[in-house]
């Protein structure tokens, strides 16, 4: 039991991390907390510095300075971690000549984890029937979900992927879709890296938004969103021209778009419906146009490259 | 945490890799062709040494042993499977203990089963020129025979954590065994007798003239993989996995 501490027991937290290799730094000054019961999407470009950090979690590389530590402890300090924290780095981490079910069993005799999981997480990742065949015949797919299966082995509290998607056909990612959401459902603390900004926004809470190594953003998935890109409203009535004149008499700022379709600016679809509907304009189309993980994503990344821009941009007279 | 789940991970490792199986096999396949080989060549040299004769194809049974030492550590550093490996096993000294265990035990095994058989095949052909040996001789050529394959398959163990490639590993190994040890080797009474397949091989000699005893010799090569597997504890402690 937490018995009153601040920090959950199953929160990762990491805290002035950084990490150099040679002079590259590849973490600059990271803090941020993953906790339990949301998916917490771990977004950036390649190179960001999401895997690096993961890795660091995980105990793996050595920390220039800094700490990461899940539910207060170092990784390296876990009974059996197995057990505590599930983690995918790399799909082809397993051998080739071994087959899955092998793979797993070795991994599961490390934590004195009962070979009755071996089975269970073969099963749930829809590999039974091929796990006695080796690896090396393996699809990308199906070695990504040889690594989720080793991640769940321990059935941990706290789970990190690292683009687990990759590879992955279209039913396997609305299957690591639900999988994650259920992993949050059952309380879990899960970080999930992509690079893939539609697929994120299908299954995250929360973001963390790493560039060049440096923290970005730290907040709920639908307040990035809501912060960075204006909601709109699209509307489309048989008379495209009243239309206009009842948006700009009310102070609506609207544009036309092709077939009388205007796109308003800062507005609620139940606005406008009242005022077409008071002035008798006869609608066809009305619907909220809601901003997309990427239209933020991007505006955030606009905004972070001309601020790292500045010192070099001229100044203009 | 214990060391036995860490041992027990790495056994089936190593179990379940069928190459690595192969390569144990060939330890006996090798040693045992040879021996006999050398043993049907019957030309009076001032230089026989019945017990050695018996064990002479050790010298290609090590290539195995060694082949096989390497690739069960290379197989850590393909795709990033260390990083799964000491994620599960964070204590990374308690990891490469278990994984030189692991490693170690069964070439010892393999390395009684083929100084057992080498020594009945190579008797067995040598025929009444392997009568002068005595039962301790035999005896001791059985040991040695094991002791020094598991020694070599253990000093390649150490160097591939440190190369992190077996076949960087094997392209300084095989080399060296046999080119090294075949032309420096000859002079006697040198340096040579101190390194590490050398001097580990004084124990399958029925008579002796270096500087080392057969005991002492296999000593000198225990040094040696005690440095390579030292070398390559510190390597996997201070990596970045």
């Amino acid at each position: 039991m937490p018995g009153g501490q601040a920090v959950p027991m199953t929160s990762i937290d990491v805290q002035d991390l950084t990490k150099e290799y040679g002079t590259r730094r590849a973490v600059d000054h990271l803090s941020f907390s993953v906790l339990p019961g949301r998916v917490t999407g771990f977004l950036g470009p390649n190179g960001a510095g999401k895997s690096t950090t993961m890795r660091l979690v995980l105990g793996l590389d050595r920390p220039t300075s800094g700490t990461a530590t899940i539910g207060g402890r170092a990784y390296a300090a876990l009974e059996e971690p197995l057990r505590k924290v599930g983690a995918l780095l790399d799909a082809g981490a397993a051998h080739g000549s071994r087959t899955a079910r092998n793979h797993l069993r070795a991994l599961a005799a490390t934590n004195r984890i009962p070979e009755r999981r071996v089975d269970e997480v073969l099963e749930e990742t829809g590999l039974a029937p091929v796990a006695r065949r080796r690896v090396k015949t393996y699809s990308l797919g199906m070695r990504q979900r040889l690594g989720i299966a080793a991640a769940l082995l321990g059935d941990p509290p706290v789970v990190l992927l690292d683009e687990p998607s990759n590879g992955l056909d279209p039913e396997g990612i609305i299957w690591i879709r639900e999988l994650l959401r259920r992993l949050a459902r059952e309380g879990r603390t899960v970080l999930v890296s992509s690079h893939l900004m539609n697929e994120t926004a299908s299954f995250a809470d929360q973001l963390v938004v790493l560039g060049r190594g440096r923290l970005l953003a730290d907040m709920p998935m639908r307040e990035f969103i809501d912060a960075r890109v204006q909601p709109r409203v699209r509307v489309r009535g048989t008379d495209s021209r009243a239309l206009g004149n009842l948006l700009a008499e009310h102070g609506i700022e609207a544009a036309e778009g092709e077939e009388g379709r205007w796109t308003a600016l800062d507005a609620r679809p139940e606005d406008i419906g009242r005022l077409t509907a008071a002035a008798g304009l006869t609608v066809l189309e009305l619907a909220a146009e809601e901003g997309t993980l990427e239209q933020a994503y991007l505006d955030l990344t606009a905004t972070e490259t001309e601020f790292a821009a500045a010192p070099v941009q001229p100044q203009e007279a | 945490m214990s060391f036995a789940p860490a041992l027990r991970a790495e056994l089936i490792k190593i179990r379940t890799l069928r190459p690595l199986l192969w390569g144990l096999l060939a330890v006996l396949a090798a040693t045992v062709a040879f021996s006999a080989l050398a043993g049907l060549d019957d030309s009076a040299d001032p230089d026989f040494d019945p017990l050695f004769s018996a064990f002479f194809g050790v010298s290609f049974g090590q290539i195995a042993a060694i082949t096989f030492g390497a690739q069960a550590v290379s197989a850590e550093y393909q795709g990033g499977a260390l990083r799964v490996s000491l994620a599960a096993v964070p204590g990374r000294g308690r990891w490469f203990l278990a994984k030189t265990v692991a490693i170690g035990a069964p070439a010892l095994g393999i390395g009684l089963v083929t100084g057992v058989a080498g020594l009945v095949v190579g008797t067995s052909v040598l025929g009444s020129r392997a009568d002068a040996l005595t039962w301790a001789e035999e005896l001791r050529g059985v040991v040695g025979c094991a002791v020094y394959l598991m020694l070599m398959a253990l000093f390649a163990a150490g160097l591939a954590a440190v190369l992190r490639s077996g076949v960087a590993t094997l392209s300084i190994l095989i080399p060296f065994l046999l080119i090294v040890s075949f032309v420096v080797g000859n002079a006697s009474g040198s340096v040579a007798d101190f390194l590490p397949d050398k001097a580990g091989q004084t124990v399958l000699h029925e008579t002796w003239d270096g500087a080392l005893g057969p005991w002492s010799g296999l000593a000198v090569t225990a040094l040696w993989t005690a440095a390579a597997l030292g070398a390559g504890a510190w390597c996997v402690r201070r990596r970045d996995a």
